[in-house]
């Protein structure tokens, strides 16, 4: 009987998550006449605030996102965009804007580089995740006998994210999108503590990624 | 006949001596000192090299670059940082990228030593490392600062020009990811930030761009575009 539950709870746990709530907006100012074709898109993350930093963890799960429903999209790995073009998108050296792109394609082997990865557009995305408000207590012990957890613990997971998408034919920004996230995790302790995440950060990678999605893969 | 598994058999007193002792190796490494060495590969830069060779004369100082920063209180960890390898991986890829010619001196510039001919000679130094850990600043990231100091000379070691570079690399806080592993992280984006940020000013130091126009080339100047 002990083994069943065992078992049971081995099975449920993983399925145990805690409830979030998320928010996307929208607003395309140049919706796109076709697909991307051959083109291919890197996702980059902006890194220029001083007290956070939109997650490197985030950026490949979005991309993944779009990667894995529509694989015509080629999403080029943010190190590797960064790699190939060092070092004119570190967070001291990136454009700002999409005008400022014009100064960087002054420089020969850059828009080399740019042309060998048929580069279409560029999505930087702004944000992270921050932990809210947390209460309650759990205490552990260890002993001869065993060890073991008691206690309740909660917390609030917020998570803002703005994507900002360049057309890089045009120079020209196309399209915005933010999302927010947010959820309360638990985790209640008898013995074994028992976690109830929220996936307060992989709803805002899912919902970033379906809007982006969408605007890729627009066909007239 | 022996079980497989009797060595790993104990009783419930010897258990419980080992916990005690990895309870004791865990809590006595906490107090420890943690170290950190950089070690990472840096990507060529994208740019059109300057015509020119430049010397490059690294000191031990900072070849072997490294700051210790002892613990304030009991509760407190003492932090060395070693990044002298990652130092000379990084000025060797990207001054490789920006200069037509890089050549490594035999000594340090001066009346008398003996080096191959440059045009000038670069002495990079680390004047000071600073870094933060969320434990000291409650803000999720991790940070690197470093004030580098550069000087460039001729062979006989007149100075040409002299400056200093601010870099600054962070890395946010993530799952299971250590303090070592984050300040390390934050210290090669310092690096790459360092790099960048030389490679970008250079041309526009004032006594770099004086004497860059000062260079005898084919149509008078240097073609110099930062």
């Amino acid at each position: 009987m002990t083994l069943r539950l065992l078992l049971l709870s081995a099975v449920l746990l993983p399925w145990l998550t805690g409830c979030v709530n998320a928010t996307v907006d929208q607003m395309v100012f140049n919706s796109p006449t076709a697909g991307i074709g051959d083109a291919s898109v890197v996702i980059l993350g902006r890194r220029h605030a001083s007290d956070y930093e939109t997650e490197p963890g985030f950026i490949r799960c979005v991309g993944g996102h779009i990667e894995a429903r529509d694989p015509s999209i080629r999403v080029i790995d943010e190190l590797e965009f960064l790699n190939a073009l060092y070092p004119w998108f570190e967070p001291r050296t990136a454009p700002l804007r999409p005008t400022d792109l014009e100064k960087l394609f002054e420089h020969r082997d850059v828009a080399e580089k740019f042309a060998a990865l048929q580069t279409r557009y560029m999505i930087w995305i702004d944000g992270s995740t921050v932990r809210g408000d947390s209460a309650g207590s759990m205490t552990c012990g260890i002993g001869p006998g065993g060890a073991g957890c008691f206690g309740f613990g909660t917390w609030s997971d917020d998570a803002s994210y703005e994507a900002t998408i360049w057309d890089f034919t045009q120079r020209a920004e196309v399209g915005r999108i933010s999302a927010t996230a947010s959820g309360q995790s638990y985790m209640p302790a008898v013995v074994l503590p028992i976690p109830i995440i929220a996936p307060v950060q992989g709803t805002a990678c899912d919902s970033v990624g379906d809007q982006l999605l969408e605007f890729l893969s627009h066909t007239p | 006949m022996e079980a497989p598994l009797s060595g790993s058999m104990t009783t419930a007193p010897e258990r419980g001596h080992w916990l005690a002792a990895l309870a004791l190796v865990c809590l006595l490494a906490g107090c420890g000192t943690k170290q950190v060495v950089v070690e990472s590969e840096f990507p060529d830069p994208v740019m059109n090299p300057l015509p020119l060779t430049l010397g490059i004369w690294y000191d031990d100082d900072f070849a072997n670059h490294e700051f210790f920063d002892e613990a304030s209180g009991r509760a407190e960890s003492s932090w060395l940082v070693n990044t002298g390898q990652a130092q000379v991986e990084l000025w060797h890829t990207l001054l490789r990228g920006m200069f037509r010619d890089v050549v490594f001196m035999n000594g340090k510039p001066g009346p008398g030593q003996m080096n191959p001919l440059v045009d000038a000679v670069l002495l990079p130094t680390v004047d000071e490392l600073q870094y933060a850990i969320p434990a000291h600043t409650n803000v999720k990231v991790y940070e690197i600062w470093m004030r580098y100091r550069f000087q460039l000379v001729t062979l006989g070691g007149e100075p040409i020009a002299e400056w200093t570079m601010p870099a600054y690399g962070k890395t946010p806080t993530a799952f299971m990811q250590s303090d070592e592993g984050a300040v390390r992280l934050a210290a090669i984006v310092a690096l790459r930030d360092a790099g960048a940020h030389f490679a970008t000013t250079f041309t526009r130091v004032p006594q770099v761009e004086v004497w860059l126009n000062s260079l005898p080339r084919a149509g008078g100047q240097t073609q110099v575009t930062p």
